[in-house]
């Protein structure tokens, strides 16, 4: 899933600076899962700008609204109402939604009100953690299900390095937050799996022009619509 | 349709209304009633509820489950000569419509072996008729 974390409210303030007309959207999917993006905070959001701006005459008008997905073109096209005098949107999907959002109304500023952070997972509630970086090229059948690049700081291959203590890597101090030596946790589970002769074996150099080697990437399906 | 289901261990505490993060619980005080309603198109199926509620109410298995609802009923054409199905008398009418000709309901494999097929019940037919004059 992806994850995004809410802008400092400051900042979001500031962004929204001299509109008047506003409308605040939520994403109904990833965002509103990992507690960032979806009604409730777009709800939540709406009250806090207007608290913050309650003295202004006129008086700034806030909508909002929430989509299913942001991210996908027909939906916004067919099912977003924005309202005719709206002077900007807010938007509270990842990176991906705002874009699209920004595409289909080319005309009307759409501001990030989240960062989009990673893909994670839930760990335990109200816990989500990076799983994953979208390398393009899988590595987690030679690593007993644990990704080095999105897990180890160093993003190292062929670990753990001298950093890792009692099961936790050295970053633990810097950061404040205790965290995981993945390697660690794939020596472990290599070893729960009966495969640990895998940690031996010396990865190849990473093939990394799958993650940028092209520029943006695409999926691209061919779907054939049927006739009427 | 929900399959969103409380068990009787739900105390109408509020919690899950209360942590939903699509807004896809409400509550209504009427009377002597407390009512939980859960709207199954704004639900985003985290489970959030769920992993929330201290009493443990909130069966989540169904949700996962579902079921098939019928949606469309429509008449189906059939293969004239094995039967097997082939599409909607709707999409035959716009067929039809397009070619501006009347369609033969076959399968791929009649399609090909239909005229052998015709043939055959003609020679049989004629045959017939031979032995019926003889």
């Amino acid at each position: 899933m992806i994850v995004g974390q809410q802008k400092p409210f400051e900042e979001i303030l500031s962004s929204l600076e001299g509109y008047k007309s506003i409308l605040i959207l939520g994403c109904g999917t990833c965002v509103t899962v990992c507690l960032t993006g979806g009604e409730k905070e777009a709800q939540a959001l709406a009250r806090a700008l207007g608290r913050s701006r309650a003295d202004e005459t006129p008086p700034l008008v806030v909508e909002v609204n929430t989509i299913e997905r942001q991210c996908e073109r027909d939906w916004i096209e067919q099912f977003l109402n924005v309202p005719p005098d709206c002077q900007a949107i807010l938007s509270l999907a990842c990176g991906a939604g705002v874009q699209t959002v920004a595409d289909v109304y080319q005309g009307i500023p759409v501001i990030p009100a989240l960062n989009t952070t990673f893909l994670g997972a839930l760990d335990k509630p109200g816990v989500w953690n990076e799983k994953c970086i979208g390398c393009g090229n899988c590595i987690l059948t030679h690593t007993g299900g644990i990704c080095p690049i999105a897990r180890c700081a160093k993003r190292l291959f062929n670990g753990p390095c001298g950093g890792s203590s009692r099961g936790k890597c050295e970053i633990s101090a810097v950061i404040g937050r205790e965290v995981d030596c993945a390697w660690q946790q794939i020596i472990e589970r290599l070893a729960t799996l009966g495969r640990l002769e895998d940690y031996g074996k010396l990865q190849p150099l990473k093939d990394w022009s799958t993650e940028t080697g092209t520029g943006p990437r695409s999926l691209i399906h061919t779907i054939e619509m049927p006739t009427s | 349709m929900s399959f969103y289901r409380v068990n009787e261990k739900c105390n109408g505490c509020l919690a899950c209304v209360q942590n939903c993060p699509a807004a896809a619980l409400q509550y209504y005080d009427q009377e002597k009633t407390r009512k939980i309603l859960h709207n199954m198109s704004l639900c985003a199926r985290c489970g959030h509820c769920r992993r929330i509620c201290p009493q443990e109410a909130i069966d989540f298995a169904e949700m996962f489950r579902g079921r098939w609802d019928e949606v469309a009923v429509m008449e189906l054409v059939h293969c004239q000569v094995c039967g097997e199905p082939l599409y909607t008398s709707n999409v035959c009418n716009s067929l039809m419509k397009n070619v501006d000709q009347p369609v033969e309901p076959l399968c791929p494999n009649h399609k090909k072996t239909f005229p052998l097929d015709v043939w055959k019940r003609v020679a049989a037919g004629r045959n017939q008729d031979a032995e019926a004059g003889q």
